[in-house]
């Protein structure tokens, strides 16, 4: 019996061995396993063995069965991984992706982004307001005296009521102080448009972001810093800028900022890229006389405004060299954008 | 403005300032440079010592010159225009040249054609002296050999003076300015304030002021002048600024007022007839100007008249036929004070700006007005002979200048936020030309920008500078504001339809008549486009009522260049006018989408075209849930919608959906079915904004079964979507529609039948339904569908 049962282990390890599919793992089980099976056939016999034997017999018989029921848990492991890598030596990673939808944001969005989030840091709001504007807020309510060129049919576009294009985002700080009272903090993002005919540098509207800071001792020392802070934030902590003295109708001191541009291959060189200073005390008395209160009485509040064009931004973040790319919306172009 | 170095260097000594540090001074005074042109350095007078052919080279000859050094040089050169023993520009080895182009080429010693050339002999346009020019520049055989060209050729700086500094519209106004800033002396006086010359009140024949746009007018008379050319210093320092020479008298006129910024003109006394009136112009009265036009004035224009006609506009230009001429004897010399608003309103008309205008629209000085013509007499008796009158006639009153200005030393530390000492801002004020008098400041009469304390105050900021001020960081807490709300909404709605495979588009507002056309996709009811008053041309003149008329645009670009498969949005403004005239402006979002769904790839070689079905996923992904779209009659798409946010009485109308008719869609070389929808942002926000609340899950299993039912052709889905929605059994959680099967050749089914096929979810929230229920309800439900669609179960 011992010998029975050592002769169906051998010959089940072997046939095991030799298995290739499931077909022939099924059969070797039966075969030794099954109903009729060898080794069930064997135990069996169990009864026919004497007594003083049953327990060795017994262990043996239990042997053999473990070893046949794990070599068959092996075979069929087996057979699965053998399985598993044939299928994953099928697959070709080479084999370009299946397309997902590309979409992608328009580089103004980007910009204006990145600018919106450093400035939101900084503790800005937005505000708006319209795109067709009175003449007040745009040009009367900023100091622009009556006969200023920027007044011409000829450089703004205008309604038949009188009412015209904003030939900037200024207007915005009108708009804001008419309705809130100090502290106001604020930008604003928009649209303006000049009477410009289109090409690589003009265009007949452009993109701005206008700031705004009204409070009571709000200094240039605040206008640096936060402008300093902003450019170092949008172009890197080495960005070398300066102040330039310069004229807004609007602002007094006023300054233009210049950044100094490295482009490949070319000589450094300073770039304008935007225009601030402190509101001028005749923008507060026009307020505060349409308000019709003492909310911006100039004796009592100091403000600091900034503008920039996004349009430029964008122009030297990305070495745009045209601004008609930007309306074109040749997704060719845009695609460049994904990030 | 040009301004020349050299000239510069009559008031104020900047001989040891390089041209790289008086950009940087004139910057930082508020003076923009806009372009410098100047001669580099290793750039000298070379005289031709001897020319030989060239051994090898047919067109090349080898020169020995004279550097300047005693030891003769050896120059190879391809020019012909030279004798033996002219004098030339030498570009010495490392002399930096302009190529052209803005590249720029270093001069440096070699071989041309094996023989040495150690150096090279310029033209006028090698050097950037004129745009042309044919062989070497031959310089005058006064000059000596080695003199730096530079000398010769001092440096010209184009400057942009902004409008509250017209007193810097001159030579000395910029040097009194860059003196004040380098702290350095004027050399000679600081302005023409001064006139010792005797003023005699004119009389009304002699000068009659009639309008009050001139409110001072000087005349001098001075006789017998002989007009010839200008000396070689004059000549030279007004072709050094660009202007060209014409005669005496003219070019001290044009010497004068770019020395001084005060305009001036001189009339042919003897083409006056009478007294000098100035007056308002006649209506319709023309008058034959020096640039040889004939203008037409209007009654709003100021000219200069004698008895009989008008002989300059005033402050503009002078006439054609009362200047002065070789055959001048005896001159009128002008010098007045014009108010700015009538010149520039009179140059805005006429399209006529000149030297003289462009100062007086900008204010010039009218204390100076004696002074000037006290200078240009002067000048005019040194260089053209004559008798002056003894004294000068003079009409109105030059004024009283700019009053003394109030300055808080401490409001000047407030606005700009740094302790700046007493003495700074003093000692800022005073180089200024600016003279303490106790609390105030005395302005000096061409600084007409200097009238209140900020006025000062920009004054210490500017000629501080930046640089020294503390940078502050404080700032102040801000709430969130509707703009910010709706900032945020839009960047949420950007990247998703950025994910789902759109491209943003930004589109000029201005559309043409004709793109009002494609405004398809918005009901403006009762409104109307907004036209501007002066469009740049017809392709621009109306303010975009939808955003879709500039996505077809955009498409149609696109596809024109190949890029047929597209999915673009754009968001912004769009504008229309009330009835009432009153312009509204909305946000709006619109989409277009066309061509196939998606890429052609191995994994899909023949994409399907996009029909309405994806346009609806995209607008379900951007919208908040309970989007319908229900058919519209008032839009002008194929399949039009409107696209709605919740049913019945809360539904809210917040856009239109379609498809743009194919007629259209053709003429934009657009092929494939283009799909476009236009939302109103507003309103798709509000619909947007519900509180989220967490709902419990599902502890129980549900059970499904699935109906497939034949319906009318023409049944909408929608029609059985919404009888599930509304159909009261509360087992029933949801109902999808998984299947659609037609058969146009009505072999399976009749042709003008459909089927639908849905998945019935039942679901009971406090126990797992027991099969029995679920026969039961569905039972009903299959009841409740026959009757209701006489639909035939398959």
């Amino acid at each position: 019996m011992l010998d029975q049962l050592a002769t169906i282990q051998t010959e089940a390890l072997a046939a095991l061995a030799a298995i290739t599919d499931e077909t022939s793992l099924e059969e070797a089980r039966i075969a030794f396993l099954g109903k009729k099976g060898s080794l069930t056939a064997a135990a069996a016999g169990m009864r026919d063995v004497p007594v003083d034997q049953k327990k060795e017999v017994g262990q043996k018989l239990n042997e053999v069965r473990e070893a046949i029921t794990s070599a068959l848990e092996v075979a069929a492991a087996d057979l699965i991984a053998k399985k598993d890598a044939a299928a994953f030596a099928s697959i070709d990673p080479t084999l370009p992706a299946r397309p997902l939808p590309e979409g992608g944001l328009h580089p103004l969005t980007l910009v204006l982004d990145e600018a919106v989030r450093v400035l939101r840091r900084m503790g800005f709001a937005l505000a708006e307001g319209p795109e067709i504007e009175t003449e007040w807020h745009c040009f009367d309510a900023l100091n622009t005296p009556a006969d200023h060129p920027a007044r011409n049919e000829s450089d703004t576009f205008y309604f038949e009521n009188g009412k015209l294009l904003r030939t900037h985002t200024s207007s915005v700080q009108i708009r804001t102080m008419e309705k809130e009272v100090p502290p106001v903090r604020i930008i604003a993002p928009g649209s303006a448009f000049r009477r410009d005919e289109i090409d690589a540098t003009h265009l007949s509207a452009f993109h701005q972001l206008e700031g705004l800071y009204v409070d009571q001792r709000v200094t240039l020392s605040d206008l640096k810093g936060t402008l300093e802070y902003f450019f170092r934030e949008i172009f890197g902590s080495k960005t070398e800028f300066r102040f330039r003295p310069h004229f807004f109708p609007f602002t007094e001191p006023s300054f233009e900022v210049d950044i100094k541009l490295h482009a490949a291959g070319r000589a450094a060189k300073w770039i304008e890229i935007a225009g601030c200073g402190m509101v001028d005390p005749a923008v507060f008395s026009e307020v505060g006389r349409k308000r019709g209160d003492a909310a911006y009485d100039p004796d009592r509040v100091t403000g600091f405004a900034f503008g920039m064009g996004l349009d430029r931004l964008a122009m030297i973040m990305y070495g745009i060299p045209d601004l008609r790319l930007l309306i074109e919306n040749d997704v060719r172009f845009l695609q460049q954008f994904r990030g | 403005m040009k301004v020349s170095l050299q000239w510069l260097g009559d008031h104020v000594d900047f001989s040891e300032y390089s041209i790289q540090r008086l950009d940087e001074l004139l910057t930082f005074a508020g003076i923009e440079v806009e372009g410098i042109e100047s001669l580099p350095d290793h750039l000298v007078v070379a005289q031709i010592l001897s020319s030989e052919k060239h051994p090898d080279a047919e067109k090349l000859s080898v020169c020995q010159v004279d550097d300047g050094t005693g030891k003769p040089r050896q120059i190879v050169c391809g020019a012909k225009n030279y004798q033996v023993g002219d004098k030339v520009p030498l570009a010495l080895p490392g002399c930096v040249l302009d190529g052209g182009g803005g590249k720029a080429f270093t001069i440096q010693e070699g071989k041309l054609r094996g023989v040495d050339s150690l150096g090279m002999m310029c033209s006028a346009k090698e050097l950037g002296l004129a745009a042309d020019a044919d062989g070497l520049l031959i310089l005058s055989p006064e000059l000596k050999a080695g003199t730096p060209m530079s000398e010769i050729y001092p440096a010209v700086f184009e400057l942009e003076i902004t409008p509250n500094r017209p007193d810097c519209l001159s030579h000395l106004g910029v040097a009194r300015e860059l003196a004040a800033l380098a702290k350095k002396p004027l050399k000679g006086r600081l302005h023409f304030g001064e006139s010792t010359t005797p003023v005699r009140p004119a009389g009304a024949d002699e000068v009659l002021l009639e309008s009050e746009a001139c409110p001072y007018y000087t005349a001098r008379i001075i006789r017998g002048v002989k007009v010839t050319d200008s000396p070689v210093w004059l000549r030279q320092k007004l072709e050094s600024i660009g202007l060209r020479p014409i005669n005496n008298l003219v070019d001290i006129t044009n010497y004068v007022l770019m020395e001084t910024g005060q305009p001036l003109h001189v009339f042919d006394l003897a083409k006056l007839e009478g007294g000098i009136v100035v007056r308002q112009a006649a209506a319709g009265e023309t008058f034959l100007a020096l640039d040889g036009k004939e203008y037409e004035l209007a009654p709003e224009d100021l000219v200069i008249a004698d008895a009989q006609r008008a002989v300059a506009i005033g402050g503009v230009m002078g006439g054609e036929d009362s200047g002065v001429v070789e055959t001048t004897v005896d001159v009128l010399l002008e010098a007045a004070y014009f108010n700015p608003q009538g010149v520039r309103r009179t140059g805005r008309r006429l399209g006529l700006h000149s030297d003289s205008s462009y100062r007086f629209e900008r204010g010039v000085d009218p204390l100076q007005v004696a002074g000037v013509s006290e200078f240009a007499t002067k000048l005019i008796l040194e260089l053209a002979g004559g008798t002056a009158d003894p004294e000068l006639l003079v009409a109105g009153c030059a004024g009283e200048g700019p009053k003394p200005v109030e300055l808080d030393n401490d409001y000047c530390r407030r606005i700009i936020g740094a302790e700046i000492p007493d003495t700074t801002i003093d000692g800022i004020l005073a180089s200024l030309g600016l003279e303490k008098a106790g609390l105030f400041w005395k302005i000096p009469s061409y600084r007409l920008d200097l009238a209140r304390p900020i006025d000062l105050v920009e004054e210490v900021a500017r000629v501080h500078g930046l640089e020294g001020i503390p940078a502050a960081t404080k700032a102040t807490f801000s709430p969130a504001s509707k703009a910010d709300e709706a900032y945020d909404y839009l960047r949420f709605l950007q990247d998703r339809l950025a994910s789902l495979g759109f491209h943003e588009a930004r589109n000029l507002k201005l559309i043409s008549d004709a793109q009002l056309e494609d405004d398809f996709a918005t009901s403006h009811r009762g409104m109307s486009p907004v036209r501007l008053k002066n469009p740049l041309n017809d392709e621009q003149d109306y303010l975009r009522p939808g955003i879709v008329p500039g996505l077809l645009a955009s498409a149609s670009r696109n596809v024109r260049f190949g890029n047929s498969n597209l999915r673009l949005f754009e968001a912004g403004r769009v504008f229309v006018a009330s009835m009432k005239g009153e312009e509204i402006e909305h946000e709006h979002l619109a989409l277009l989408m066309t061509g196939a769904r998606g890429l052609r790839s191995w994994t899909d070689s023949k994409p399907t075209a996009l029909d309405v079905h994806d346009l609806r996923a995209v607008l379900e992904a951007i919208c908040p849930d309970g989007l319908n779209l229900v058919p519209a009659s008032d839009g002008r798409l194929l399949s039009a919608c409107a696209v709605e946010i919740g049913t019945g009485k809360k539904a809210m109308k917040i856009g239109m959906a379609g498809i743009v008719p194919p007629s259209r869609a053709r003429e934009l070389d657009l092929g494939a079915p283009v799909l476009v929808a236009e939302l109103n942002l507003k309103k798709l926000m509000a619909a947007a904004k519900s509180e989220i609340r967490h709902a419990d899950l599902p502890k129980f299993p549900g059970s499904s079964r699935d109906v497939a039912m034949l319906v009318p052709g023409d049944l909408p889905a929608g029609d059985l979507a919404a009888f599930f929605e509304g159909y009261e059994e509360p087992l029933l959680i949801s109902a999808e529609l998984f299947d659609v099967f037609t058969d146009p050749s009505g072999a399976k089914l009749a042709s003008d039948k459909k089927s639908l096929a849905f998945s019935l979810l039942y679901r009971d929230p406090e126990k797992t339904l027991e099969s029995a229920e679920v026969e039961t309800a569905h039972g009903k439900l299959l009841d409740s569908l026959k009757r209701t669609f006489n639909v035939e179960f398959r």
